[in-house]
């Protein structure tokens, strides 16, 4: 506060990712009278972790909506509202629950722009809630992989506030739906975020740190397990480069082949099962463009993630698997 | 007088139109609503040009009532360039919003949430038309149906809930699938103006349905309506049919269009000459559509990917 101000100016901004959403969507919403915000527990109480701070305050009940507890039609009215010219953001707690919302979102959404011939749209954003932080088999799944199959949608998870800000914009413009997956476990992360109003555009991965040895892509909180990782392997001397994918569909595929062009290793990191995971779709691409290299895939035990804090750990990845899958790919 | 001609008219279109396009082998999958025209047009005739209507994949009459052009439509449900979404939707799928049709939503009781979101933007701009879902008895049965209920009371939506009741889920027979004594009973525990009444009586549909929209429209929130209708085919065109041939032969005899045509006869206000005219009118005006979409192209393969994203 007595730093001057030019100063000031030129400092990034210091937010908490559930700050960073807050920020986001309360932007788009004064920038787009079209946009909504609706879901349970988003309004008065300011979403359940906090993501909406204010923005009811700011915004009003006509377009911030507290939803009863009815996943279907809180989706479905998302769809039929985007479809008349709004732009919704759907907010559903868990993942899991999102699977109530299917019908709407992959049956109605995904396909509205198809089989209108173009005439109808659904600029729709679901933002959910991924990940295992103690919660039981049915409050902890990563889903993501079943959706990146969908077309005509698109899917995006972010893993830094200035992610989660870039990324929440650049869905709240997008022109059809977008299932936007954050993590429990990183809404209380800290992290910089530039001052000046940006959108991160759909289908760009970051680069998170360069490497010359392994290529390893992951996303969401998987991309702080992968650091930690890389960190621990750069001391043995193996270079890591860890390429957080940051939007699923559409990948980047661009960055991810000129990487493997360059390591040609690759490790695939998710939270979720590795069984037709991101981690396989990853992969595939990236060879179909390249040819075969030595890939190895890592992701959630082939079982539900326990509440139990002894199985929920030994059922997801953890840095300790991360190098020691790396040790073998670059040692053999 | 003339609006009961013009709906006696498109009853007889829509029969025809259905007709006509069942008597091709080519026709695909189609789900026709004979012996329920008199609720399609009954409930077309309460909505405006403001309003918009979704249904069920049973679409095909709702449509027509609405006032989609027959030419697009049939190019549309046998897959030619020329249909009203470029026959990609087809059946369950399509939608033409110009006609206030915003559309067919085939998953039984997902376009019911669907109907809501579209209500809740009319609600937001405080636009002038009201939303009208029309579904089955079959979807009264489904989860979406009372969630929606309970938002659409709660936000005071402008939408109109209408149970095409034709006693059917595909072989299950009403009785057996919803529990309630008359189905729009449910919209009565959430506060909603109810009634239930004869589909197949086309002055009562159409009473009821103007009764309900104008209290919609008035700003009251949601109304539901039933109307009990028959169903004079199979569930669908390749389903088979599950009632004896007696039992089938009964229904016709309670057919909504000759029971208004003898209505209009009996009260002096249509001719035997007349009647046959306007029968020959709606054979006319379905094969004009079945040239129209026959002369329309298929897409060309490589459209598969427009669209998409």
């Amino acid at each position: 506060m007595s730093s001057e101000p030019a100063q000031q100016e030129t400092k990034p901004l210091r937010l908490f990712f559930r700050e960073a959403v807050a920020r986001a969507v309360r932007e788009e919403m004064a920038r787009d009278p079209k946009v909504l915000l609706m879901g349970q527990d988003v309004g008065s109480f300011g979403g359940s972790y906090r993501e909406f701070d204010g923005v009811y305050g700011e915004f009003g009940p006509d377009r911030v909506r507290d939803t009863p507890v009815a996943e279907p039609a809180s989706v479905g009215i998302a769809a039929g509202v985007a479809a008349a010219g709004f732009r919704p953001l759907t907010v559903i707690t868990y993942m899991d629950f999102l699977m109530l919302g299917f019908d709407a979102l992959i049956n109605y959404a995904a396909k509205l722009r198809y089989k209108s011939a173009g005439k109808l749209t659904a600029p729709m954003v679901v933002k959910t809630t991924a990940g295992a932080q103690g919660q039981g088999v049915a409050h902890s799944q990563c889903i993501e992989a079943w959706l990146i199959s969908v077309p005509g949608l698109a899917v995006v998870a972010p893993s830094t506030p200035a992610d989660a800000y870039g990324l929440m914009k650049s869905a709240l413009r997008h022109d059809g739906p977008v299932v936007y997956m954050d993590h429990k476990k990183l809404f209380p992360t800290p992290g910089n975020l530039d001052r000046e109003e940006h959108v991160v555009p759909f289908g760009k991965a970051a680069i998170r740190q360069e490497g010359t040895d392994v290529t390893l892509t992951c996303h969401s909180y998987m991309v702080r397990v992968a650091l930690q990782a890389a960190e621990a392997l750069a001391e043995e001397g193996i270079s890591v480069e860890v390429i957080d994918l940051r939007s699923l569909a559409p990948l980047d595929i661009d960055t991810l082949v000129a990487s493997v062009e360059k390591t040609g290793k690759l490790l695939t990191l998710e939270e979720g099962q590795v069984t037709c995971g991101v981690g396989v779709e990853v992969a595939t691409r990236i060879f179909e463009a390249v040819g075969y290299r030595p890939w190895k895939r890592l992701g959630a035990l082939p079982a539900p993630v326990s509440s139990n804090p002894v199985l929920e750990a030994e059922c997801i990845p953890d840095a300790e698997q991360v190098i020691e899958s790396i040790r073998v790919l670059v040692r053999g | 007088m003339n609006e009961a001609i013009d709906n006696l008219r498109a009853m007889l279109l829509i029969r025809a139109f259905e007709d006509c396009l069942a008597a091709r082998k080519d026709h695909g999958f189609q789900l026709l609503s004979s012996g329920e025209e008199a609720v399609s047009v009954g409930l077309a005739s309460a909505l405006n040009e403001h309003d918009q209507l979704l249904t069920g994949g049973r679409s095909i009459g709702p449509a027509l009532a609405r006032g989609v052009k027959p030419e697009r439509l049939m190019a549309e449900l046998l897959a030619r360039t020329g249909g009203v979404n470029r026959g990609r939707a087809g059946r369950g799928h399509f939608s033409d919003i110009d006609a206030g049709f915003f559309g067919a939503h085939a998953v039984v009781a997902g376009n019911i949430t669907i109907a809501a979101g579209v209500a809740l933007g009319r609600k937001l701009e405080n636009h002038p038309g009201i939303v009208a879902i029309l579904f089955g008895d079959g979807a009264s049965a489904a989860g979406a149906l009372y969630e929606t209920l309970n938002i659409a009371a709660l936000w005071k939506l402008p939408l109109l809930f209408v149970c095409n009741n034709n006693q059917l889920s595909v072989s299950t027979a009403r009785e057996a699938s919803n529990a309630a004594e008359n189905i729009s009973d449910i919209g009565g525990v959430f506060g909603m103006w109810t009634k239930s009444v004869d589909g197949l009586d086309l002055p009562a549909v159409s009473e009821t349905a103007r009764t309900a929209a104008d209290y919609v429209r008035a700003g009251n929130g949601p109304a539901f309506i039933e109307f009990s209708s028959i169903r004079l085919r199979s569930h669908s065109t390749t389903a088979r049919e599950t009632r004896k041939r007696d039992e089938l032969a009964a229904l016709r005899l309670k057919c909504p269009i000759e029971r208004e045509i003898r209505r209009l006869q009996d009260a002096g206000l249509l001719g035997q000459a007349q009647t046959e005219a306007l029968r020959d009118e709606a054979t006319q005006r379905a094969e004009t559509a079945m040239q129209f979409a026959d002369a329309s192209p298929y897409p060309d393969p490589s459209e598969v990917l427009e669209h998409v994203v």
